[in-house]
Formats: structure tokens, C-alpha cells, sequence
């Protein structure tokens, strides 16, 4: 999904006033011009400035068209889902690793990627368990690294 | 040189050296994982260091720290996931290589150069560290907000596509380092409210996410247009890097002076030095349009620059007690807890325990040839596995090295953003590199910035009145307007031969 240099333009051009809009109202240090609205006004003026080039030099090159040329990802629904399925599978992983533990959510997150991308289920399931605990051996007992715990998995830590 | 005897008898004892080999070695299991960086490793490394006497426990630091800088460029190379802002510099050119079959040449490029420059740096922390911190400490804000201006513009010249697509990243990952409490006046930024967002964007989850998790969601697009690349365990990693050596002698030579001369400025360290020296070794290249497809030359001056940074990093801690990075000031730490003052007074105290140090450095970028070699034979197994099975394994250390950061899920949901905002930047060919510079020297820039406009009451032209700033300063305001000239001098060339 690539935005044509116009739309582009366009977009950053937008994003700049709306940064600039947002630091309106960012303290300044006390007895002084300058505080935490000082960097994004700049960013802002700079992001304005990047906005006009590029939507300008569209226009002298004679490039009038907005919207948004669609790769071909976009219309297969197949591929779609499978990007849809990893972007989820984290969201899983964030909402389900605090109540079920590393462990089993870890397990989840594997075993259903495997399985999306296409590797047949006992592989998927056999590479998913050592995956996990080798992940968990590594992260949560080598490195220390408080991974969220599960009773059901408690002899793995 | 009796000195240097009685510091080699320190260094030189079977306890020492079994702590530099097992610390080496962890230093290489830290760096080599997708998230984990030689800060961390480091951080790890100090609650063992409290049972140590100073050598090995500087030993174990320095040793772990060399280790895990070369370990990062390990899954940069083969997973496109830079261990190190330093490592992202040329993370393009070495996946490249790893795609076109060659991923045993970028590590060798990395892991020979990355010595050469550590090896470089030490020599000149030895004979010149002195001078050099003098410089440095004669930097004052206008001398840094110019290097970063110069390191940020290196960023935006370097990546591929045109600059304005290059400055959109970059103003991306400056806007991401605004967020936060960490600012002039104190006040918080685009948290909406969230606590966790106080501290900022850790730098760590962005750059999974831009780097690794685009490339995951990539790969679950297109499940079977994954590149098939080869493995390194039946390939040589060293052939090829004595014909480097030959080949680019002034790079290897160019990166490890400028690396460890950047490295010795409080504050600047490894990921400017390695920004700055790739933009220098394209800029004089014979081939600049070779940069960015899988080209060596890159890797070769900015391996070099990133090891030899690390070095110089320890000027200003040693000789000033200046921490030069993150690093050297947990090292501090451990110093003032053995009860040792870093500055000019340990080169009188304990002069033994400092030329002990530089022993250590120059034994830890030697060793790390055969223990980086056994590295990176072992992690080219990770090529061989099939992408459908890769691709969920990555995305989970994915999650985990984000969530190791801060030990909280801000990381993986800043990581899953930036992976997001990353795959939709490369859809529309905006390079990813510059946003990570933004994002790690954006306090720095704004800090140095608003420092020197209270200084200067508000004048642009006290950024030009001293005379490194001055030179610093049209040097990059050169850089920026060769693109501008270059472009009127076409369009007049084009407009010249246009029939009317």
C-alpha cells in the first residue's frame, strides 16, 4: 500500500501542523523562551518544510494523483489473514501472558505461527514445546529476566 | 617498564584469565540474542563483579562488553534484527549479503574489522589518552548540538532513496524521542496520561520493531517468497577478509581513527562513530552506489569505527572519570566500588591496575577471532531452518527481548507499533535507519540545543563563535546544501537542453 508522492506529501505535511498544534500548549522553563514545546515546534517546522518539498516536486513533475497504489498483498485475502494472524498473536501474547503464564502463552503464539505459515501440526507442535522451554531456559532462568509465571508450568523455573 | 611487567602479572593468572575467557563467552550468548545488548550484558555482569578483586572484575566488564558489541552484528547479519544502534548503520548491507548467499563475508567483514578497530583503539588509549580527553573536555553544547546535527544528517545522505524520504524518518524517530517526561522543562509529552510512557521510547522495542517484526510481517505476506540463503558452517568466514584488507586498507585505517576519536567524546560513543564513518566511507567510495545493496566497503570502515568507539569510550572514563557511554558508566560504578577513584589520580595511585586494563583490552579483541569464529559457525544454523518455522521463533524472542528491556509489556506494545509504523515506512520507500538515530540522539540533540539557546539568549550566531563549533557547523551546513546545489544545477542543465 504505497502512498503516491502527492498523498505523501500531503500526509507529512499534516502531521507537521499537528505536531506543531500539540506543542502549543508544553511548558516552558521558568524565566526563560525555552522549555518542552521548543523540539517539536522545531520537528514540526522541519516536518511542514519536508511535506511541502515533497508534495511540491510532485506537482512540478506533473503528478496530480492522490490516494494510495494497492500491491498485490492487498487483494489476497490469504495473505491479508496470515499478517493479520502475527500482529494478533502478539496482541495475545500481551493480554494472556500475565493470567496464563510465559509458558503456555509462548506455546500459543509459536504453535499458531507455525501452523498459519504452513508447517504440518506434529513438527509444529514438537518445535513449539522445545522453542518455549528453551526460550524460557535461556530469558527466564540464564538471564533472569521475570517472565510472567504460570502454576502449571512452576517446575520449568 | 617495570610497570608494564607487574600489570602483565596481574593480568596473566589462571583465575583472570578463565574469568576473560567464561565472561567472553557470555558476553557473545548475551550479544548474539535478537534484543539483548552489550549494555545488558554488562548490567548482568556487576552483581558477579562484586565478589572479584578490580582486574578481573574490569577484565570480566571490558572483556563481555568487546564480545557483545562484534555478537550484535550476528543476528543483524542473518535476521535483519540489529543488536546495537551502531550495528543498524549497516544492517542493510550485511542482510544483503546474507540474501545473496554471502552471509559468511559480512560476518568475517564484521567480526576481523570490528578487532582491528578494538585492537586500533586500545593502542591509542594507551599512548594518547591524555590528549585526547583534553579535547574532549574542551566540548561545550554548541560542539555537541553540531555533531549531532552531523551524525543525524550522516543518517539521512546514507540510506537509500531520496533524502526528503530520509528526513521523514528521521523527524519520525526525533518526534518518538520527544515522548516523555525527560525534556528541558521537566513536563511530560505525548503520554496521554500513561505512567510508563514517562520514561520515553526505549530505543531497544523500537528498533525490534522497525528492523525485525516489518521484516516478520513480511514474511507471513508472502510465506513463500522468504529468500533462501545459505548456511555458514561449510563456508570459510576468514577467506575473504585478508583480500578486504587489501582492498580497503585506508577504510579499515580511516574507521578505527575516526571511531575511536568520536568514542572519545564524552556522550557520543559506538552508534554516532559507526553513523558517521559508514556516510565517510560512502561519500569517498569509488562505488557510493554500490551502498545499501550488499556492499562490503561500508561494513568494513563502520565495523572498524564501532570497536574502536568502544575503546576510545574509555578515555574520558579513565583519564577523567567522564563516563563516554552507557556502559563506562556502570563501569565507573564498579570502580568507586572497589574503591577506586577513576581520573588522573589512579594513573599515579594505581598505575599497574590501568596498564592492566589495557592488557585486557588488547587480550579481549584478540580473542575474540576464535571465539567470534565458533559464534557465528554456530548461528548460521539458524539459516537452515525453514522460514515457516524461523519466523514464529524470531517473533517470539522478539517479544521477550522487548519485554527484557523494563521487564513490562510497554516494550512489546512499543515494539508491535513500531513494527507496524516500520513495515508501512518500507511500503513506501522510506528507509528505516534514520528513525532509529533520531530516536536515540533526540534527547541529546534537544538537551544541547536548548542548553545552548538559553546560553546564547536566543543568537544563532553562537553556534558559529567558537571555533570547533564553527567548523563543525559550516561542515554540516555543506553537507546539507551539496543536495540543493546539485539539484539547481541539473534542473539548469535539463532546462538548458529542453528544445523550446
Amino acid at each position: 500500500m504505497r502512498a503516491t508522492d502527492l498523498t505523501l506529501g500531503i500526509l507529512v505535511l499534516l502531521g507537521g501542523i499537528a505536531i506543531y498544534v500539540s506543542a502549543m500548549g508544553f511548558e516552558v522553563i521558568p524565566g526563560q523562551s525555552y522549555g518542552a514545546g521548543t523540539m517539536p515546534r522545531a520537528i514540526a517546522f522541519a516536518t511542514i518544510g519536508v511535506g511541502l518539498f515533497i508534495a511540491g516536486k510532485a506537482l512540478m513533475a506533473g503528478d496530480r494523483s492522490l490516494g494510495f497504489e494497492l500491491r498485490d498483498w492487498v487483494r489476497s485475502g490469504r495473505a491479508l489473514f496470515r499478517a493479520g494472524t502475527a500482529l494478533v498473536l502478539i496482541v495475545v501474547y500481551i493480554v494472556a501472558a500475565p493470567f496464563v503464564g510465559f509458558t503456555p502463552a509462548a506455546l500459543f503464539v509459536l504453535l499458531a505461527g507455525m501452523l498459519v505459515l504452513g508447517t504440518r501440526p506434529l513438527p509444529a507442535i514438537a518445535i513449539s514445546i522445545v522453542a518455549t522451554i528453551a526460550i524460557q531456559q535461556s530469558f527466564g532462568r540464564l538471564l533472569l529476566v521475570p517472565l510472567p509465571r504460570s502454576d502449571l508450568f512452576s517446575f520449568l523455573w | 617498564m617495570g610497570i608494564y611487567l607487574e600489570a602483565a602479572g596481574l593480568v596473566f593468572q589462571p583465575y583472570v584469565l578463565a574469568v576473560i575467557f567464561c565472561s567472553a563467552a557470555f558476553g557473545m550468548f548475551v550479544g548474539a540474542i535478537p534484543g539483548l545488548a552489550a549494555t545488558m550484558a554488562t548490567a548482568l555482569l556487576v552483581p558477579v563483579t562484586f565478589f572479584m578483586d578490580p582486574v578481573p572484575a574490569i577484565a570480566a566488564i571490558v572483556t563481555a562488553t568487546a564480545m557483545a558489541i562484534f555478537a550484535g552484528d550476528i543476528p543483524g547479519t542473518l535476521l535483519r534484527m540489529p543488536g546495537t544502534p551502531a550495528s543498524a548503520a549497516y544492517v542493510q548491507d550485511s542482510y544483503e549479503m546474507t540474501k545473496a548467499g554471502h552471509p559468511e563475508a559480512a560476518l568475517g567483514a564484521s567480526l576481523v574489522f570490528s578487532a582491528l578497530g578494538g585492537i586500533f583503539g586500545t593502542l591509542v588509549l594507551i599512548t594518547a589518552s591524555p590528549v585526547l580527553a583534553e579535547v574532549a573536555l574542551k566540548f561545550s553544547s554548541f560542539e555537541y548540538f553540531w555533531l549531532v546535527v552531523l551524525g543525524l544528517s550522516c543518517a539521512v545522505f546514507v540510506s537509500p532513496g531520496s533524502p526528503a524520504r530520509g528526513l521523514v524518518s528521521l523527524l519520525i524517530g526525533l518526534f518518538a524521542a520527544t515522548i516523555g517526561i525527560d525534556n528541558p522543562a521537566g513536563a511530560p509529552r505525548y503520554t496521554f496520561g500513561n505512567v510508563e510512557l514517562y520514561a520515553g521510547i526505549q530505543f531497544i522495542p523500537a528498533m525490534i520493531g522497525l528492523f525485525a517484526v516489518s521484516e516478520v510481517i513480511r514474511a507471513f505476506l508472502a510465506r513463500n517468497e522468504t529468500p533462501k540463503v545459505a548456511n555458514t558452517r561449510n563456508a570459510s568466514i576468514f577467506r575473504q577478509q585478508f583480500k578486504n584488507l587489501v582492498t580497503y586498507p585506508v577504510q579499515a585505517i580511516r574507521g578505527s581513527v575516526l571511531g575511536t576519536a568520536i568514542g572519545a567524546l564524552p556522550g557520543a560513543g559506538a552508534d554516532i562513530a559507526a553513523w558517521i564513518s559508514y556516510a565517510v566511507s560512502k561519500k569517498f567510495s569509488k562505488t557510493p552506489k554500490k551502498f545499501g545493496t550488499g556492499h562490503v566497503e561500508g561494513l568494513v570502515e563502520a565495523g572498524a569505527s564501532n570497536n574502536g568507539a568502544m575503546s576510545g569510550a574509555w578515555i574520558p572514563a579513565l583519564v577523567f572519570g567522564i563516563p563516554g557511554d552507557s556502559i563506562t558508566a556502570i563501569v565507573i560504578g564498579v570502580l568507586y566500588v572497589k574503591g577506586i577513584n577513576p581520573g588522573p589520580t589512579v594513573f599515579i595511585n594505581d598505575p599497574q591496575l590501568i596498564y592492566a586494563v589495557f592488557i585486557v583490552f588488547l587480550l579481549a579483541n584478540i580473542i575474540m577471532l576464535p571465539l567470534g569464529w565458533l559464534a557465528i559457525k554456530g548461528a548460521g544454523t539458524i539459516l537452515s531452518i525453514p522460514s515457516r518455522i524461523l519466523m514464529p521463533i524470531i517473533l517470539m524472542f522478539c517479544i521477550v527481548g522487548s519485554f527484557a528491556i523494563n521487564n513490562s509489556p510497554t516494550g512489546i506494545i512499543i515494539m508491535l507499533v513500531f513494527g507496524i509504523i516500520g513495515f508501512l515506512m518500507e511500503e513506501n520507500d522510506i528507509p528505516i535507519a534514520p528513525a532509529i538515530l533520531g530516536l536515540v540522539l533526540g534527547p541529546m540533540l534537544e538537551q544541547n540545543f536548548v542548553t545552548s539557546m538559553i546560553k546564547s539568549q536566543g543568537s544563532f550566531l553562537a553556534f558559529f563563535e567558537r571555533p570547533i563549533a564553527a567548523g563543525l557547523g559550516i561542515f554540516t551546513l555543506v553537507i546539507w546544501s551539496i543536495p540543493l546545489v546539485l539539484l539547481l544545477v541539473n534542473r539548469g542543465k535539463s532546462a538548458s537542453v529542453t528544445p523550446s
